[in-house]
């Protein structure tokens, strides 16, 4: 079945019927295939990996059919959620033995000046200078979860590993990390440093 | 973890500067970026000009690594032309 072919959402729909039965396999064969192109390079992701994927992302699809607008293709729509779905479990298992204290012990140390030592940012003043802001904002401004947040995210841990840990909600984990960049671009700007500032003190 | 492990690398330090010059006052989060990636996607094959509310997903794209993972790889899938 091609996208000319086949109303997706309306197939999918079909209650009861041949058609949606059909229409459901093949949209699972087509995540499948999708899937397998897109992780080919991952020695750490089988066959059995891309079924359970697929099987999966269908069930996300089914779920979310009312949210589709029509906007993109149906399968490039259906597709992003499959990769969703893929990344999100395949990043879990990296990080499950990451525990609430490490991270907290983590985000503690962003402010600690041996975070941030000479021989990290070499003699440049502006960048010393930019980086002494930024450590005392963080230590001023945040509370621990935000600069645990903050590394999290710096140390690609997933977000939704971060949140897990933290004991929040996906909407409220993201205010709080916005809340906590806001706050530091704020101190920034305080202290008169730019975006030029910024691109020029760590692009040389 | 000690605090050699802790410490973090340059790239790490500017890797915080630089999210925070792209960070704004409105932002799309990461379930609003899925939302609308699909369409950014394909605009951007096909280098159509995308609106002001699809121009937000390439912003969370510069700031979520996750979410820009995602994104290649819907790349790399509409670049093999199976969907």
């Amino acid at each position: 079945m091609t996208e000319t072919e086949i109303n997706w959402p309306a197939a999918l729909r079909a209650p009861d019927s041949g058609e949606q039965a059909a229409a459901m396999r093949a949209l699972r064969e087509l995540l499948q295939h999708g899937l397998r192109i897109a992780l080919n390079n991952r020695g750490d992701v089988s066959e059995a990996h891309l079924e359970d994927f697929a099987q999966e992302s269908l069930l996300r699809v089914l779920d979310r059919l009312d949210q589709f607008q029509g906007r993109s293709k149906f399968t490039t729509w259906a597709q992003a959620i499959a990769l969703n779905v893929a990344f999100t479990e395949l990043r879990r298992k990296r990080w499950q033995d990451v525990s609430l204290d490490a991270l907290l012990a983590d985000g503690d140390g962003l402010a600690e000046p041996a975070m941030m030592a000479d021989d990290v940012l070499g003699a440049d003043e502006d960048r010393v200078r930019l980086v002494a802001v930024l450590r005392q904002a963080i230590e001023n401004d945040l509370t621990p979860k935000q600069r645990a947040a903050i590394l999290g995210e710096l140390r690609e841990m997933p977000f939704d590993q971060i949140v897990e840990l933290l004991g929040t909600s996906r909407s409220a984990g993201y205010k709080m990390l916005h809340d906590a960049r806001r706050a530091l671009k704020q101190r920034l700007h305080e202290a008169g440093i730019t975006g030029a500032d910024i691109q020029n003190a760590f692009n040389r | 973890m000690n605090n050699k492990e802790q410490r973090l690398t340059r790239a790490q330090v500017g890797g915080i500067v630089k999210m925070l010059d792209l960070t704004t006052e409105s932002e799309f989060d990461c379930g609003e970026c899925l939302h609308y990636v699909s369409e950014f996607a394909e605009a951007q094959l096909a280098t159509r000009p995308v609106g002001e509310v699809i121009a937000k997903v390439e912003q969370h794209l510069a700031l979520c690594p996750e979410c820009r993972e995602e994104y290649e790889a819907l790349r790399k899938i509409l670049a093999a032309k199976i969907l």
